[in-house]
């Protein structure tokens, strides 16, 4: 493999790295200085348009697409809110970003709310991130005193404000409707769509949610060009024109059972095998891996045979798994077992769920229960078929809920059935010799704390 | 009923109103007033809810609801000056997470979200913490513990630390 | 005008109309199961129950596309071509999941639930959910939760559609009801020491599809099958909101809102949501009494007076005495009232005709979602006033009729009250009552005792209003009929049958015919003919 050296992540290990002075160093700020000094907001707009930059939250929605679903000559206010509540399970790049390179991050917020004419931006933060808390924080600060951030910056006539605004540990507030109620003070319940936050989000107000990671890149598009975004990733395909390709440079989240967790930088597609051989020192102890999640765990699980899967927008959909998501790659190996990975996703989807439309609601809860059941001995086959049909009708893509929260909590269980069944029908017939075949309904577990 | 004698300090509420020019409305500095409550008194009682409400113009009920909606904030007395969140998500489980919270729970005499008779130390289930490259790991205040064992967690849990954000 | 096809079927709706696909499939015949949706509070589907096939028919070529998912009927607008199914097989497994989601975890309370034969999830189980259970089984919790002064809260029934908190948020505007917590284990709550104790409180208990919410007054009292209920109007302010009454065996049990776009929309206030019970006070006149003369050491008694004799016996004293005056109380409806004023007429042809006492608090009391309660606590006055005018243009009010009687200008005097008892007390002090003191003949119609009763030659029992058939006019204007739902107790004529009768006409009272005599009259023309549910505005028909 070709070794990448790391764009995005040009500042880890470089001492000082998180200030001001080192980032203008490494050249950070003149791509600001030099857009506030001679473009227009849409001349941003279709650098990034052009670049193929795709979200990096979760999504993989082109980023330039989205900031045109704006209103044209909306009087304003139009709001930024930047998605730093990370929380999907296995994903740490971003509190990586932000703790040891928050002017790249900044840079890329000030350039995206001039594309957008955003007025303020908030940085939705997660409550577990307090380091990233008071070195972003620093660095708002450096920025406002060297003028990057505040009134007529530069004497552009361009202004912004960027407000920290602190989470409190629900996953739910990493969706964008979910983070706008909750900034607005209220529960984060996703709204329904429409209308669409381009439209009225935040306030009701015109409003753009970006990830964190999706800033940085911006930031380095407007450093280092289009082209050099381009030029690193997976091309669309020529022959199929709703394909907008896979462009740039990804941090892959490596972690679980393997030697070397870490984030590392690679261009777009690199495969699961390699990310794990190359850069991750190989499956941990010796041992296979029996099962890898892609992009965080709502998107499921590929198989050891499926890992020359490219991890791209496209790749892990063609092994029915979900998606990119975070990129957060997490190995399970071979000793473990695949009803605990489950019992641990039923039970991290359970306690996120927020609660508002009944299929999720329920379905999580009512899988949690029978993973409960099932991890102590009193499984059934029955059980498996219910947990494929919860899988099956849960979610946004069914039209059964309001957001894809019950997406990522259905893949796990409708991967694990379906690619692992086997092991799931050996553990509950072992563990359960004389009730594995009943079909009627059986007692409730006691449920002691589970949540 | 509410007991009449306040709970916010002067000094709260005037970092509650520093925010409010960041919002177009009150409303919007319901978690942020939340947070210094709780930063200060490491609870948010009922009085200090029905306070909050009364500072944002609120009814106490929205502020509630939106307050036990994070499932996050103990509101019947303090947490522990220590207040350690040990990851259960799949990368720490992958690597004893679940065993780490069982082990120092145990070692400490408490169930999961108790608090040691002393008031040092508090032990919660917290899911993913975004450091699955140290893991297992701890949060404890504004500490990230990295590659705990339950001996290392332990030792590491009682240094003295600072205050959490 | 645009054409919505549901389940094959074409419907055309108005050209300015904006519907969802639950109003829209209901026009043609098809009911769309919901329950969070509600026409007056904010959508936020998420019961996903009205989860339904849409698609949009190409109106040059006719080609029908589908969206390839579920929408929920409740946020989905309709337009022209907008193709609606509601019975495919993956709608009908939609809605059985729903109901079995919901079932996992709510008691099977329905033996002791006030909802049974009223409820949604009970409907919505036997119309669309699957026969047998499927989840664990595991004993119920049915905790009972004390929310406000009218409101208990059974709080494991509750299936989160979160129509009582919107409630209390968007029309009440008081904001007392939350969720809280997450997920599976969310539940509704008060904050401790802020009760829902807002006026229109009762009002959560008509949203709630299920048991969860429980109304204190009507709780354990009735089943809802037995209970038979009449259109009526609530006859505790101007407001005049359109209710039901729900009664069985002449005994009202509740009452309920009745959707009107034109007056309440879809509520009531408490006052008049309770206001009800003194119908079956215990202490109500129930006799009609002719006073006899007061004997030395003996305390005054009424000497019972048949109904049928009290027709000829009355307008005889009446006569004798001379001159008359007459409250006609806005309580009465315009039928009684324009008879009361033609019997008056009839007897004396100078009789001094004065719309009867006004009941009325502090103000106007308007809330955030529109509603409001008015501080004139009666429910006719523009209706009285308007056939008094009939009669005599100057329209006299309460305060003439005393300083007319009290001036010495009456013999005799009429006074027709019918209030229902309040918090505040009789309608009328001693003081006051004491200008009738020396009439030769003072008849008194009421429904409850009163310094002024204590003085009537005559005591005449009123009745109440779920006790009489008629028309009411509201504040704006709007003329409200109603149909009788009890009878009165004890044999007690309605004051509409006993001035019926002392015009001399025959047969049954029959108040439509009163009206059509009334519609000859220009302004109350609007009377004319069947009024619809919803009321007619009198002031409509002066337009022409």
């Amino acid at each position: 493999m070709q070794p990448f050296k790391p764009v995005l992540l040009e500042a880890v290990g470089v001492p000082d790295g998180n200030t001001l002075a080192s980032y203008k160093s490494r050249g950070g700020y003149a791509p600001l200085e030099q857009t506030l000094a001679g473009r227009q907001s849409a001349d941003v707009v279709e650098m990034v348009k052009s670049s193929g930059l795709r979200g990096r939250g979760g999504a993989g929605f082109s980023t330039g697409l989205k900031w045109t679903f704006l209103p044209k000559d909306h009087p304003g206010p139009i709001y930024l809110c930047v998605n730093a509540d990370e929380s999907e399970p296995g994903t740490f790049n971003n509190r990586i970003l932000m703790e040891d390179d928050p002017h790249q991050v900044i840079e890329g917020i000030i350039l995206s709310s001039f594309a957008t004419r955003a007025s303020t931006a908030y940085i939705y933060l997660r409550y577990e991130y307090p380091t990233a808390w008071h070195r972003l924080q620093a660095a708002i600060d450096e920025a406002y005193a060297a003028g990057y951030l505040g009134k007529n910056i530069r004497g552009s006539g361009f202004s912004l404000d960027i407000y920290l605004h602190r989470g409190a540990a629900a996953y739910i507030c990493g969706e964008e409707t979910g983070l706008i109620e909750s900034l607005e003070g209220k529960r984060a319940w996703p709204r329904i769509k429409p209308p669409f936050p381009a439209i009225e989000g935040l306030f009701r107000k015109p409003t753009v949610v970006n990830n964190i990671e999706t800033m940085a890149c911006v930031a380095q598009i407007a450093r280092r060009g289009v082209d050099w975004f381009k030029s690193i990733g997976v091309p669309a395909d020529p022959n199929n024109p709703r394909d907008p390709g896979s462009y740039g440079p990804k941090l892959y989240c490596l972690s679980g059972h393997v030697e070397k967790p870490g984030c590392y930088e690679a261009p777009l597609g690199i495969t699961a095998r390699e990310l794990i051989d190359h850069f991750g020192g190989g499956v941990w102890r010796g041992r296979r891996a029996k099962a890898v999640i892609p992009g965080g765990i709502s998107m499921g699980l590929m198989t050891e045979s499926e890992l020359d899967t490219p991890l791209d927008f496209a790749g892990p959909g063609r092994v029915g798994c979900l998606g990119l998501g975070t990129a957060a790659v997490v190995v399970i190996d071979d000793q473990t077992s695949i009803v605990d990975f489950l019992h641990n996703s039923c039970r991290f989807f359970a306690h996120e769920s927020c609660g508002q439309c009944t299929p999720c609601r329920e379905g999580t809860s009512w899988s949690l229960r029978m993973l409960e059941r099932i991890k102590a001995g009193k499984g059934r086959l029955k059980d498996l078929d219910l947990l494929a049909e919860i899988g099956n009708t849960m979610g946004m893509m069914p039209g059964s809920t309001i957001c894809g929260l019950a997406d990522g909590a259905a893949w796990p269980i409708k991967n694990a059935i379906k690619k692992f069944r086997g092991e799931f029908e050996d553990h509950i017939k072992r563990t359960n010799p004389s009730g594995w075949m009943v079909t009627d309904p059986v007692p409730a577990l006691q449920i002691v704390g589970a949540h | 009923m509410i007991a009449p004698k306040r709970i916010l300090t002067e000094e709260m509420v005037a970092r509650i109103e520093a925010l409010a020019p960041r919002y177009p409305n009150r409303r919007a500095l319901t978690l942020p007033a939340i947070h210094i409550v709780n930063a200060e008194l490491r609870h948010v009682p009922l009085e200090a809810v029905a306070e909050i409400a009364g500072v944002l113009g609120l009814a106490p009920a929205e502020v509630q609801d939106t307050l036990t909606f994070y499932q996050f904030f103990h509101q019947e007395k303090p947490h522990g000056k220590v207040r350690a969140f040990v990851c259960r998500s799949v990368s720490c489980a992958l690597r004893g997470g679940d065993q780490l919270l069982e082990q120092l729970c145990h070692k400490n005499g408490i169930e999961p979200y108790g608090t040691t008779p002393d008031g040092e130390l508090t032990i919660e289930p917290a899911e993913c913490l975004g450091a699955c490259d140290f893991a297992p790991c701890i949060l404890a205040n504004d500490d990230l513990l990295k590659n705990m064992t339950p001996e290392t967690a332990e030792a590491a849990l009682r240094q003295p630390r600072a205050k959490a954000t | 005008m645009p054409v919505v096809i549901v389940d094959g079927q074409e419907i055309e709706i108005g050209a300015d109309e904006r519907l969802n696909c639950i109003e829209a499939a209901r026009r043609a015949g098809a009911e769309i199961p919901h329950y969070c949706w509600h026409p007056g509070l904010s959508v936020v589907a998420s019961c996903r129950m009205c989860l339904i096939e849409t698609g949009q028919r190409d109106a040059a070529s006719g080609k029908i596309t589908m969206v390839p998912k579920l929408v929920p009927g409740c946020q989905t607008p309709v337009k022209d071509g907008t193709v609606i199914v509601t019975k495919s097989d993956l709608v009908t497994s939609s809605r059985a999941r729903v109901e079995e989601a919901l079932l996992i975890d709510h008691p099977i309370d329905c033996p002791i639930c006030d909802k049974a034969g009223e409820c949604l999830l009970q409907d919505y189980h036997f119309q669309h959910g699957q026969a047998e259970r499927r989840a664990d089984l595991h004993p119920f919790t049915s905790r009972k939760r004390d929310v406000g002064p009218t409101v208990t809260l059974f709080v494991d029934r509750c299936i989160m559609c979160t129509r009582c908190v919107r409630f209390t948020r968007e029309v009440a505007g008081t904001a007392e009801l939350m969720v809280t917590s997450r997920g599976a284990k969310e539940e509704i709550d008060v904050f401790p020491g802020f009760p829902l104790d807002n006026k229109l409180s009762g009002n959560v208990v008509d949203v709630c599809p299920v048991g969860a919410l429980g109304d204190k007054d009507f709780l354990y009292q009735q089943r809802v099958w037995f209970l038979k209920r009449e259109a009526n109007v609530c006859g505790g302010c101007s407001a005049g909101c359109s209710i039901y009454t729900e009664h069985n065996q002449d005994t009202v049990y509740r009452l309920k809102p009745r959707e009107n776009p034109q007056v309440n929309a879809w509520w009531i206030c408490d006052e008049g949501r309770y206001g009800w019970h003194h119908l079956h006070d215990p202490a109500r006149l129930v006799e009609a009494g002719r006073r006899r003369p007061a004997e030395r050491g003996r305390p005054t008694e009424y000497e019972p007076v048949e109904w049928a004799d009290l027709v000829v016996r009355l307008r005889d004293d009446l006569t004798r005495a001379g001159r008359l005056a007459v409250a006609v109380s806005p309580m009465l409806t315009v039928e009684e009232a324009w008879m009361l004023c033609a019997v008056a007429r009839s007897i004396d042809p100078q009789a001094y005709l004065a719309v009867g006492h006004l009941p009325t608090t502090d103000s106007d009391e308007t809330f955030p979602g529109g509603f409001t309660i008015r501080a004139e606590k009666c429910p006719n006055r523009r209706g009285v006033e308007a056939v008094v005018a009939l009669f005599d243009p100057a329209v006299h009010g309460w305060s003439d009729l005393l300083a007319h009687v009290g001036g010495g200008n009456a013999d005799a005097a009429w006074i027709t009250a019918g209030y229902p008892t309040s918090g505040r007390g009789p309608w009328i002090d001693t003081e006051t009552a004491a200008t009738f003191a020396n009439l030769s003949c003072l008849v008194v119609q009421d429904m409850f005792d009163t310094p002024l009763s204590q003085l009537a030659s005559w005591r005449l029992p009123a009745a109440g209003f779920a006790e009489r058939a008629g028309t009411w006019v509201n504040v704006a204007h709007r003329a409200q009929a109603f149909e009788q739902a009890i009878r009165p107790p004890a044999g007690v004529w309605p004051e509409g049958r006993l001035f019926w009768n002392m015009l001399g006409r025959r047969g049954l009272y029959d108040p439509s015919a009163v009206r059509r005599q009334l519609a000859e009259s220009a302004s109350l023309a609007a009377l004319a003919g069947e009024i619809p549910a919803h009321g007619v505005d009198l002031r409509i028909h002066q337009l022409a």
